[in-house]
């Protein structure tokens, strides 16, 4: 749901107007005459006043027409041809002695209208010889580039067949103001072009009477109307509606308004685009000016031409925009599903984000964070407005281009947020997308103050005097939102609701899947532990119980069974360190503060066994403290000096070297050794499952403890780098995070 | 009543590690008679005198050697009911365990066990760790008063 802004609450003048009965005055223009006859006889029912005088023959409602009335004969000839239910269509000459008539015809509720008038002025203006120039028009519009461009044409051409001395096309904006966007005057009277006028010049039912009679023309605003009677319809007892007639008596307010603006006749065409009165094709003259029926449906054509062609081209505009803007969305939407969340996926591309509605600003209001691009209010104005959408608008798109007339809190904002499409993307809480707008200063030229009438001394309603050029600066609005935006926006927020919806569910299957492996992980690495070791432990203890048992062996045979047991014994280390791999990411870390030179010291009495025979110089620095697992960074620890251990043996004396600091927001532990070290090329496999460097009889081992030290380090958030020159020395160094707050020791 | 010490009560389901076990216990030269149940059922009935075991004199068992995973009753129920029954809570159950599983670890402490061996591969360390266990349990340990076990 969009939500129009107005520009002001409706003043009084205009509901004045607006209640003016205009469709049913009662009376006609003097230059025709109309009779209102029964559909079924075609007996007269109501007649204007002129109406004898127009056919030469005494006419009066309720009576019999008259005999021997060449012109009345004529007409009823004229008639006879009608469909029982049906009008006359187009404009119709009746002729006899010596005279003639254009006649019209319209069957409504209260009986066939039929107007009269007479026919046109000249040769030149019936529309067989207007058809050729007609037809230019046709050409010349087609190849003009915009809208103002075709209508300047338009405007010409009614000028060029009518004379009139000022031909404008004024076009209907946000609120019913119109402005005049084209103009060909001879200059008699004054320019009025890119003058605005206020809706209230042309109320709603004038409006209303414009949509559904396209034409109509005044060809003296001093005619003295002529009073059609009776005035009620003898067959529904009311007022004659004249809607639909040309010769329509227009309201005085009209013609004072006319006078005032110093013109004597006047002609509207309609401009209707899908059904909706879009503008006006408006003509002036200083002094009366008369137009035959035919001229006028030459001039109504000429308006429906252009009116066609103006539509095709808004329509045409309207798909350009429409399909650019869903290529935005699209594109905005592809590179959404390929960020982690929709909030970062929107923070990495703000150029299309703005795009989608053609904003300077745009800001998503999600899970109590605000994330923005361009310019926006701030966090904290955002997420108040936020709550006022989601209490106040619920669920809905608000697409205003003055926020602060809904939201008096807008005003402390309107450089960056006067305008605002605001969408929701959640049902429950208050997470908006938002995009904006900033004020827009502009100046209106208006054709005179907009609001001001008088009221004469007789008390009645009169119109505005002053036509006068007035200058309004505009404030406190943004430029509007197209409904093409807005509706863009739409898209995308229904777009990215279903993708909110549909990752959600897909991370509750993962969550799920995962769950369900980590299980089955647990109940393998479980059964493995216990039914894959103990093959390997009756395989060590029988050999070994057959060794002690048989002294006598011979050396091959003692080789044959040591041989045995180092196997198996390799293997059940293997499932072991295995086991041990497994479990580590199961556990939950315990963070503590450890004392990282107390670890340093008891790996070493570990490795005491290995350590005693050799002569190793250690240089210990007193290391600080790291934030983990105790007994997971013991391991690492522990690994990587046994390495180091290892990888020195033959060395004369090994160096093993162990040293911290504090790096930024990080521990960082180097242990460097003067050993067999590796070449660099293998540095990618160092950490790998089952990866050795080495050979098994040069360097016993699973190969998994390096992966073991890895795993660690990555569940501490943290990393490890290796280095190392063949036949120099390695060193391995790991990084743990410092955490924001220091837990306790 | 002819051996004055107390049996070993070995609940070992697995034919292989039975023997190891028994010839590890050999090795330790242990005078305590040697008492075997093959799953987790006999074992109980063994504690508590019935079925097979009806009418048996040699007493409670000075330490019973209980393997986790057991055909019918697993290890961990074993303890638990040895460990919930007032007149077997005192004889004290050292779990042998094929795995360094930690759960079964952490539940065999909650459960009262008196200690908690992983075999090791290398029949040499099992061969430690059985004589120390049978040196603590079997020869040391004294068990309280019979008539205190059901305090």
């Amino acid at each position: 749901m969009t939500e129009n802004p107005s520009i002001s609450p409706p003043a009084p003048d205009v509901a004045d107007c607006a209640n003016e009965p205009i469709h049913i005055p009662g009376s006609i223009q003097p230059h025709g005459a109309l009779l209102v006859l029964d559909p079924a006889d075609r007996h007269v029912l109501q007649a204007s006043a002129n109406a004898s005088a127009m056919l030469g023959a005494d006419i009066a409602p309720g009576k019999p027409w008259p005999a021997g009335a060449p012109l009345v004969d004529a007409l009823l000839a004229a008639l006879t041809d009608l469909p029982a239910a049906g009008a006359l269509s187009g404009v119709r000459r009746v002729q006899a002695g010596g005279r003639a008539l254009s006649v019209v015809t319209s069957l409504g509720a209260q009986g066939l209208v039929v107007e009269l008038e007479a026919p046109e002025r000249a040769e030149a203006d019936t529309f067989d010889a207007l058809f050729p120039s007609i037809r230019a028009f046709v050409d010349r519009i087609e190849s003009a580039d915009d809208v103002a461009a075709l209508s300047q044409i338009a405007a010409a051409e009614v000028r060029r067949m009518t004379g009139f001395n000022r031909v404008m096309v004024y076009r209907f904006g946000a609120e019913w103001h119109g402005t005049v966007i084209a103009e060909d005057s001879d200059g008699t009277l004054p320019s009025y072009l890119d003058l605005r006028f206020p809706a209230s010049d042309i109320p709603a039912q004038a409006r209303e009477l414009y949509r559904r009679t396209r034409l109509r023309l005044i060809p003296d605003a001093d005619y003295a109307p002529v009073p059609v009677l009776p005035a009620l319809s003898p067959l529904d007892g009311r007022p004659l509606d004249l809607s639909g007639a040309a010769l329509r008596s227009v309201s005085p307010v009209h013609l004072e308004y006319m006078r005032n603006m110093g013109t004597a006749a006047s002609m509207s065409i309609s401009i209707l685009i899908d059904g909706a009165l879009w503008g006006l094709v408006s003509c002036h003259h200083a002094r009366p000016l008369a137009l035959g029926p035919q001229l006028r449906s030459g001039c109504d054509f000429i308006g429906q031409l252009l009116a066609m062609q103006i539509g095709a081209r808004e329509r045409g505009a309207e798909a350009a925009t429409r399909l650019a803007l869903k290529n935005v969305e699209a594109e905005l939407l592809a590179r959404l599903s390929r960020a982690p969340s929709i909030p970062s996926g929107l923070g990495s591309n703000t150029d299309t984000w703005l795009k989608l509605a053609g904003a300077a600003g745009a800001a998503i209001v999600h899970d109590g964070a605000v994330l923005t691009a361009g310019r926006t209010p701030g966090a904290e104005q955002l997420t108040a407005l936020a709550g006022w959408l989601r209490r106040e608008r619920s669920g809905q798109i608000v697409a205003t281009a003055e926020l602060a007339q809904l939201y008096p809190a807008a005003h402390a904002f309107m450089d960056t947020a006067c305008g605002i499409v605001a969408a929701p993307i959640s049902a429950l809480h208050p997470h908006y997308l938002m995009w904006f707008r900033p004020e827009l200063v502009h100046t209106v030229q208006w054709g005179g103050e907009p609001g001001m009438k008088r009221v004469g001394s007789t008390g009645g309603l009169h119109p505005r005097d002053s036509f006068s050029k007035w200058s309004e600066e505009v404030r406190g609005q943004a430029q509007p939102w197209a409904a093409a935006h807005v509706d863009a926006v739409d898209a995308f927020r229904n777009a990215i609701v279903t993708f909110v919806l549909k990752r959600a569910e897909e991370r509750a299957q993962l969550t799920e899947k995962l769950e369900t492996s980590n299980k089955e992980l647990e109940a393998f690495s479980y059964s493995v532990s216990h039914d894959l070791r103990a093959p390997f432990r009756h395989v060590v203890g029988y050999a070994q119980l057959l060794r002690d048992q048989h002294e006598g062996f011979d050396a091959q045979s003692r080789h044959y069974i040591e041989s045995i047991i180092d196997s198996a014994l390799a293997a059940g280390q293997l499932v072991d360190d295995l086991l041990n791999f497994s479990q580590l990411g199961r556990s939950a870390l315990d963070i503590t503060r450890v004392d990282v030179n107390k670890l340093v010291v008891e790996c070493r009495r570990s490795l005491e066994i290995d350590t005693a025979q050799r002569a190793i110089e250690w240089r210990v620095a007193a290391l600080p403290p790291a934030f983990a697992d105790g007994t997971l960074l013991r391991q690492a620890l522990g690994n990587l000096i046994g390495n180091a251990v290892k990888y020195t043996r033959g060395r004369e004396p090994a160096v093993i070297e162990i040293s911290g600091e504090e790096r930024g927001h990080e521990m960082v532990y180097a242990i460097r050794d003067n050993g067999v070290g590796f070449d660099m090329a293998y540095v990618g496999k160092l950490f790998g499952v089952f990866q050795r460097l080495h050979r098994i009889e040069d360097f016993e081992g699973t190969g998994i403890g390096l992966a073991l030290v890895r795993r660690i380090v990555d569940r501490h958030g943290g990393w490890i780098a290796a280095e190392g020159v063949l036949n120099q020395g390695a060193v391995f160094r790991i990084g743990i995070p410092k955490p924001a707050k220091e837990p306790a020791p | 009543m002819t051996n004055p010490l107390r049996p070993i009560l070995l609940v070992e389901d697995n034919p292989k590690d039975l023997e190891l076990s028994l010839a590890a216990l050999a090795r330790c030269k242990l005078a305590n008679p040697i008492e075997v149940a093959r799953d987790g059922a006999e074992a109980l009935d063994y504690l508590q005198g019935i079925g097979g075991w009806q009418g048996r004199e040699s007493g409670d068992p000075a330490v019973v050697l209980l393997d986790l995973k057991l055909p019918k009753i697993d290890g961990l129920e074993v303890l638990e009911r040895i460990k919930t029954d007032t007149r077997l809570r005192h004889i004290p159950v050292v779990m042998l365990t094929s795995s360094s599983e930690e759960r079964d670890l952490v539940t065999s402490y909650q459960l009262g066990v008196n200690s908690f061996v992983v075999k090791p591969v290398d029949f040499t360390a099992f061969l430690e760790a059985i004589q120390e266990l049978g040196m603590f349990w079997g020869v040391l340990n004294q068990p309280p008063p019979r008539g205190a076990a059901g305090a």
